[in-house]
């Protein structure tokens, strides 16, 4: 009986060694140590989202031009996942981390984890609330959402929807203040607030239910690009003639409907430039040397006018 | 002549808890919601109901039989991811791409199957390994990023004329198969058998082990319809689609009246509670309840659809 | 009077349960309801316990009422002590008093004879300590009334003895008990009074010393000639034959053969094996060696629908476990066996298994509102006859049935042993194993006995019991 049990126990080890050594093989970072080269950790929040998948991939350019190894893990949005994971880095010996919080109000814990391991901790696209970081790289939320607003007024004038992210997700408070905060300068009236969850297929199901209630509308705002094709969807052939849709986030989709026009505009928050800043920021800290405490990445509205110049 | 109909429309009622639940539902927005009870609104629910319950007759199949499939949604996803991939990025031609995604659905429920019979592994489990497994291979095929479907999955989302949604119609289509593998095949008959008692099942001749292959199998298919429809609506299969979508499906299958220890349940009930989730999220936008208490909401009105049901059956 | 209802009477959905009874219990006396299943016993417990509001009439109780029904209420995996006291286990400050509840459940043990440790878990007492167990409970809760509903369905004789022995005791102590049960010869051993119910109508009351004939035909509303109708047909050729088949720890080099027309009755003590054979003759478990055959042909190892191919069939012996699928319906359940071979292109043919199960309920005379009602809502005696009645519909050469009449009522009884004359009349064979001896005398052509897993001997039908239980205690060196 207690051989079989071993026996068994063995299996699963060998098993759980084999898959690991296979997934080591197809990943694209190898574990930290190695001579003298710098590894920084990034701990994201999600890889389910394009947005979040630039971000990466700028990440890991500037880590290949500076000479460094990244180690990637993605949290899959759960936020106690990610406090395991950075934990992990700091066993890992890696030299700096660069974490994309989850949620802003749950990140202290893996602030703290890096700072007992002595490691300098980078905040990137979310800020991490009641924790140390050497250096936060963001884009301004609320200033996106005051601007879409603004662009809105622009585009349209009259009644108008709002579609919003996952109900208490920071990037959906953030945007949807900034939002508000800019509808005093032009001539739009929200009408209808409902959430949507970031959700494509979502925003499409829930926009359809609000042009029932509200037929007349002449603009939408989407906390982000996703959302805001679903609702191009559901507005079929009146999107980008009689009704305006602005969207957020800047992603490859996104960017193709506003150079098609069925978008009117887009806040583009260049996750590469975000992916890039931070690594470079965490390199600096890991060498000693000085880094800045704010990194801005500019928010940029695009529209058909200057759309070219973020699709690569 | 009427008092016969009207009598047997009262005892349809009383038969089946969703479907008094469904009206109840329908008759209180239609007085809240001007513009609720329109016919372009009522079809928004059935292409909305659609995607749930096309997953929902799947799920019917291995909750009648006693079991469980958690990674309807996954599978639903990496079904359409496999379709929109294989015709933008490795340029197969469209209906190819099509049986491939949907190919793909049947070989995910195949390895359910397996585990589950074979394998002997609870079937919480082996789909709950599944839900991963598929979602994961979804991220791996598109690399994280949305990917544009081929023209006969977008037909699948689109209208044949302004009043008739290639959803809703699908969605009709499958509710007849559904059905009609249920009261009228081997493997349906055999469902219930198993689901009611899978060892008198096996006692009495019955292939347990393959008919439970036939039924995830099935499940994975009608999973990768949903997600063709889901793909097609929005022409473009998504990472992020379908997440969460196996407990509608699950709930719609139990509001309609199965039994989650099996052996129990009606293709009619699982409609009835896909359209009670439908109308439901269709209602609260349109009554503009606030994001924070929609959920409570919903949850409620899933909790006390079933209670209602079970109430039913304990005074008979 | 601890108890005393008058014209009760109860529908269910217009069908009349139970229709002007009176029915009263004494301190201290044994008073057996008797009845065929369906004929409304379990209602009037239900009436009696207060679980059923009656429709008409009055009960009248003095004292705490308890039922120990067939399916025990136990939790298998806590200790005995802990199912006594389970909800209001002894406390001391708050703390569960394990010292006190291990007394007082000895206590209440010896009160019901049963000499086990209070810290056993109830799981590894085997069926007749459980019960011993539930009747010890109600005893704790000080219950004066003791509702006993068919106790010894599922005992052996010797805990049956043992089970009968403390009612007696019990009722010196001045409990009332009610009694329920099938075995017309345990009446006669402890009743004071019977009380025969039939069609939901009190038929009378008998004196405890009423003869076996006469509580028959107030059940029955007719004489039964004979309790065990066995008509001989010439044995023909060897239908089905185990030969050396032997599985170890269970069962070892078990040989033995049925001829078309024969019934071949396999007796034995629980534990015999005797169930293990026939499951595994049937594929349902697997074996080491031997072989099984059909009509000459072997049957392939541990494959039922080979089996049923072959033309074996097996009505188990845990019939609501085994035998039926209680959500489904009477005709599904009908159907379940012939499903297969009614099914052309993936459709299965649902008029025809619809008309088949229509003609079969019909034969079989199951007692229900229709071929739609569930099998869960039937009686014991009804749920059996459709087990039967699924194989019957098959129509296998060789029919295998484990405990055919148990929890049976006499009248199905006989219907039973009226469908395995059928079975040999039309030359198929049959294997009847059984723990009721006369049954298994009375019915079959020749018997094998089993003990410790091996066939101790055979001997030719109409044997006696004597002989019978000298081959099934034998012991074998290991």
């Amino acid at each position: 009986m207690k051989g079989m049990t071993k026996m068994k126990f063995r299996g699963v080890a060998a098993l759980s060694a084999v898959a690991l050594a296979a997934l080591t093989a197809c990943g694209s970072g190898s574990p930290a140590g190695g001579g003298g080269e710098i590894t920084v950790g990034l701990a994201i929040s999600t890889l389910d989202n394009p947005y979040f998948v630039a971000l990466k991939e700028g990440a890991e350019k500037a880590a290949a031009e500076l000479g460094v190894k990244l180690t990637v893990v993605d949290a899959q949005n759960d936020a106690t996942n990610q406090i395991n994971q950075v934990q992990t880095f700091t066993t890992q010996g890696v030299k700096a981390i660069i974490i994309n919080p989850v949620d802003s109000k749950q990140a202290a814990p893996a602030a703290k984890a890096a700072e007992n391991a002595n490691i300098p901790l980078v905040a990137v696209d979310r800020s991490v609330d009641g924790g140390k970081v050497v250096s936060e790289v963001a884009s301004d939320n609320v200033q996106g959402g005051t601007l879409a607003a603004i662009e809105l007024g622009r585009a349209a004038s009259g009644e108008v929807v709002h579609l919003q992210g996952i109900p208490g997700a920071s990037a959906a408070r953030d945007r949807g203040q900034g939002f508000e905060q800019g509808l005093n300068s032009g001539g739009i009236k929200v009408v209808a607030s409902q959430p949507a969850d970031f959700n494509r297929a979502k925003g499409l199901d829930v926009m359809t239910n609000l042009l029932q209630a509200n037929p007349g509308i002449k603009g939408v705002f989407a906390d982000n690009d996703e959302m805001a094709l679903g609702a191009i969807k559901a507005l079929g052939d009146r999107a980008g003639k009689d009704v305006a849709v602005v969207g957020f986030d800047g992603t490859p989709d996104g960017l193709k409907a506003v150079e098609d026009g069925t978008m009117a505009a887009t806040i583009a928050q260049q996750p590469d430039v975000l992916g890039r800043k931070a690594v470079e920021q965490a390199v600096k800290a890991a060498r000693g040397e000085a880094v800045q405490e704010v990194v801005d990445v500019e928010v940029k509205v695009v529209t058909k006018k200057n759309v070219a110049e973020f699709k690569k | 002549m009427t008092t016969v109909a009207s009598r047997k429309n009262v005892k349809v009622l009383s038969d089946n808890g969703a479907l008094a639940g469904l009206l109840v539902l329908v008759v209180a927005l239609s007085l809240l919601a001007p513009s609720f009870l329109t016919t372009q609104n009522l079809l928004n629910v059935g292409v909305q109901a659609a995607v749930v319950a096309v997953l929902a007759f799947g799920s019917t199949f291995v909750i009648v039989s006693g079991g469980i499939d958690l990674s309807v949604g996954s599978v639903a996803a990496l079904s359409a991811m496999v379709g929109a991939w294989s015709s933008a990025e490795a340029g197969l031609p469209g209906p190819v791409a099509l049986l491939l995604g949907l190919g793909t659905g049947v070989v995910a429920g195949l390895v359910n199957g397996a585990l589950v019979s074979y394998g002997k592994l609870p079937a919480f489990i082996a789909t709950l390994a599944m839900l991963s497994v598929a979602r994961g291979l979804t991220l791996v095929v598109s690399q994280g990023s949305p990917t544009t479907t081929p023209d006969v999955v977008s037909f699948l989302g689109s209208n044949l004329t302004p009043y008739l949604p290639v959803p809703l119609l699908v969605m009709l289509v499958f509710f007849g198969i559904t059905g009609f593998v249920l009261s009228r095949t081997y493997s349906g008959r055999a469902m219930y058998a198993i689901g009611g008692n899978e060892e008198a099942a096996r006692l009495s001749g019955i292939d347990v082990r393959r008919q439970k292959l036939v039924i995830y199998a099935l499940s994975g298919l009608f999973a990768a319809v949903a997600g063709m429809l889901l793909a097609g609506r929005l022409s473009s299969a998504g990472p992020q689609a379908a997440v969460g979508y196996e407990l509608d499906a699950i709930a719609a299958v139990v509001i309609g009246g199965a039994s989650l220890s099996g052996g129990v349940g009606r293709a009619t009930g699982t409609l009835v509670g896909a359209l009670v989730l439908a109308v439901l999220r269709n209602g609260l936008n349109q009554l503009q309840v606030s994001p924070f208490w929609q959920q409570v909401v919903i949850g409620a009105v899933i909790a006390l659809a079933v209670l209602l049901d079970t109430l039913r059956r304990r005074t008979r | 009077m601890l108890l005393e209802a008058r014209n009760i009477g109860k529908s269910f959905t217009g069908v009349r349960a139970l229709d002007g009874v009176d029915f009263d219990v004494r301190p201290g006396e044994v008073h057996v309801l008797l009845g065929e299943n369906g004929a409304g016993k379990s209602t009037l417990v239900k009436v009696l316990a207060g679980v059923h509001a009656p429709d008409t009439g009055t009960v009248e109780r003095r004292g705490s009422l308890a039922v120990i029904h067939q399916e025990l209420t136990l939790v298998p995996q806590l200790s005995v002590a802990e199912n006594l006291f389970l909800g209001r286990p002894p406390r001391r400050f708050g703390i569960v008093d394990k010292a006190r509840m291990r007394e007082d459940a000895k206590a209440l043990l010896d009160r019901v004879g049963l000499d086990v440790d209070p810290t056993t878990p109830v799981q590894d007492l085997g069926i007749a300590g459980q019960q011993m167990v539930e009747i010890a409970r109600a005893l704790s809760l000080n219950a004066q009334l003791l509702v006993l509903d068919e106790p010894t369905a599922v005992l052996t004789d010797t805990e049956t003895d043992r089970l009968l022995d403390i009612m007696s005791e019990l009722r010196a102590q001045g409990v009332g008990l009610v009694f329920i049960t099938h075995h017309l010869d345990e009446i006669r051993r402890v009743a004071d009074r019977i009380t025969v119910l039939r069609d939901g109508r009190s038929v009378g009351t008998l004196p405890g010393t009423a003869t076996v004939e006469h509580m028959i035909e107030l059940m029955v509303g007719r004489t039964i000639d004979e309790q065990y109708p066995r008509r001989r047909t010439e044995p023909g050729e060897v239908l089905f034959k185990v030969e050396g088949l032997t599985r170890r720890g269970a069962f070892h080099d078990v040989s033995f053969h049925v001829r078309a027309g024969e019934v071949v009755g396999v007796a034995g003590l629980v534990g015999a094996g005797r169930t293990e054979v026939v499951r595994a003759a049937f594929g349902v478990d697997p074996y080491d060696s031997g072989t099984v055959e059909v009509a000459g042909r072997q049957v392939p190892r541990h494959d039922v629908q080979a089996a049923v191919r072959a033309g074996l069939g097996l009505v188990p012996e845990d019939r609501k476990g085994q035998g039926l699928v209680l959500t489904s319906t009477v005709a599904d359940n009908l159907g379940l066996v012939t499903m297969k071979a009614s099914t052309r292109a993936g459709l299965v043919d649902r008029r025809g298994q619809r008309e088949r199960a229509a003609g079969m309920a019909k034969s079989l005379r199951v007692k229900a509102s229709g071929l739609g009602q569930q099998v869960r809502e039937l009686s014991g005696g009804n749920q059996q006859k459709v087990v039967i009645g699924k194989w019957l519909l098959a129509d296998p050469r060789v029919l295998v049935l484990d405990e055919p009449t148990r929890g049976v009522d006499v009248g199905a009884k006989v219907e039973i042993y009226e469908l395995v004359n059928r079975m040999t009349a039309a030359g198929r064979a049959v294997v009847l194993v059984s723990s009721d001896l006369p049954e298994v005398i009375g019915m079959s052509d020749r018997v094998v006995v089993m003990a410790h897993g091996r066939v101790a001997g055979e001997l030719p039908g109409g044997t006696t019991q004597d002989k019978v239980m000298a081959l099934a205690v034998q012991e074998f060196p290991a």
